[in-house]
């Protein structure tokens, strides 16, 4: 009793997309979208769709094993792979938190300039709790110390204080799709540029600004 | 990502066990399993394999790499190669662990397996070791890692990543500053 499931796509000015995944893909899709998240250094677009699609199949789950009191054997079995599901689910939505709470200031300054059309990197909720997020630590600086400060000194800029993501870290990957020409740029003055050839299959450990699109595209898996 | 995560990923893997229970098909999301006959066998994933294994509801079948002549043979060809060579499984670790510590009565030469196993990462892990020696020597901006698992990654990643990116950003700030004033005496 597999069922397909329409996956939405993102709202973009042409339409939206219609990809049709079985439960097994949506949760390799999960899966990735987690190992992305893990590693990657900066906040990735929200996969919105892809965590209410799995948010429904849970509930839907335990809807049936609320119904379902026989068999103990076959309950259990499905209870385990829920708390399995459930984990990749929770552990993927902190991680993205967690970068949230790090990068807050950049992160909303680019969600204030994104353009029409362009895909946000934070769902509706996150939104909420990376301003509420802003709007508490202003808060507090200004309780804690700002306000004890002498009067032109009372400001604190907060995109000029909190780090920005390090777009420069190595990042080990596996290629899903054959790319051509990826430019290395040299590490010391004495090297110069070259290109590689990344083959499908292949592992590779290369700075992460390098190959950001391709991750976003879904040609390469982070590892 | 920690060990625990990595083997989390390969507790997905397929493995062939024979129940000694009879249960008909399973419809789990993420796909069908059985139906389960007592002593036939069926492949499930290692996540459930296990469970059912410490309820003692089936016996494990190892995998047909998990054999000492073909994994001394592995061993000694990682042995001679100076590059990594491909492994029978991306996660024969988690996987030798996971069924040598929950099923070893079900596994053939269990403590033999074991030592091999161990002698084929140990070869590999120092391998890695060098490899990312020279890297950070001779500041490589990119490097091709392919037959590396999973979990040899994870072992030396975090560390290896974290002291490139300290590197990288030491080296990017060599220039001078503008402003300091140059002292000729």
């Amino acid at each position: 009793m597999t069922e397909e499931l329409d996956v939405t796509g993102q709202d973009s000015d042409g339409g939206s997309e219609e990809v049709v995944l079985t439960p097994a893909e949506l949760i390799e899709r999960l899966e990735q979208a987690w190992m992305n998240e893990k590693f990657a250094p900066e906040l990735l677009e929200s996969k919105s769709e892809i965590v209410e699609c799995v948010m429904e199949q849970l509930d839907h789950m335990e809807e049936n094993l609320r119904r379902a009191k026989k068999g103990d054997l076959k309950v259990s079995i499905h209870r385990m792979e829920l708390e399995r599901i459930r984990y990749v689910l929770s552990s993927y939505l902190r991680c993205r938190l967690m970068k949230i709470e790090k990068f807050f200031p950049h992160i909303l300054e680019k969600e204030k300039t994104a353009q029409e059309g362009e895909l946000s990197s934070l769902s509706p909720e996150e939104l909420v709790f990376a301003k509420q997020y802003m709007a508490n630590t202003e808060t507090y600086l200004k309780n804690v110390a700002l306000k004890h400060m002498p009067p032109n000194l009372q400001t604190v800029d907060l995109l000029r204080s909190v780090p920005k993501p390090d777009l420069d870290s190595y990042v080990f990957l596996r290629v899903k799709e054959r790319q051509e020409n990826i430019l290395v740029e040299p590490e010391t003055d004495e090297q110069r540029d070259y290109v590689i050839d990344m083959e499908e299959g292949s592992q590779h450990l290369i700075r992460y600004k390098t190959i950001a699109p391709l991750v976003a595209s879904g040609a390469v898996q982070l590892i | 990502m920690d060990a625990a995560e990595v083997e989390f990923l390969a507790e997905k893997e397929l493995v062939t066990i024979i129940p000694n229970f009879s249960l008909d098909k399973i419809y789990l999301i993420g796909g069908d399993l059985g139906p389960f006959t007592p002593g036939l066998p069926v492949d499930v994933p290692l996540w459930l394999a296990i469970n059912l294994k410490q309820r003692q509801k089936c016996r494990l079948t190892p995998p047909e790499w998990m054999d000492v002549e073909k994994l001394e043979k592995i061993r000694d060809h990682e042995r001679k190669e100076e590059t990594f060579t491909p492994m029978p499984s991306p996660c024969y670790m988690e996987l030798t662990k996971l069924l040598l510590n929950h099923a070893s009565d079900n596994i053939p030469k269990a403590d033999e397996i074991r030592t091999l196993i161990k002698d084929v990462w140990d070869t590999r892990i120092a391998k890695l070791r060098v490899s990312a020696d020279s890297f950070v020597r001779q500041q490589e901006a990119h490097a091709q890692l392919d037959n590396l698992t999973l979990m040899e990654i994870n072992t030396s990643g975090a560390f290896l990543t974290q002291a490139l990116n300290q590197m990288y950003k030491l080296r990017t700030n060599l220039q001078p500053p503008e402003s300091a004033p140059s002292q000729d005496f």
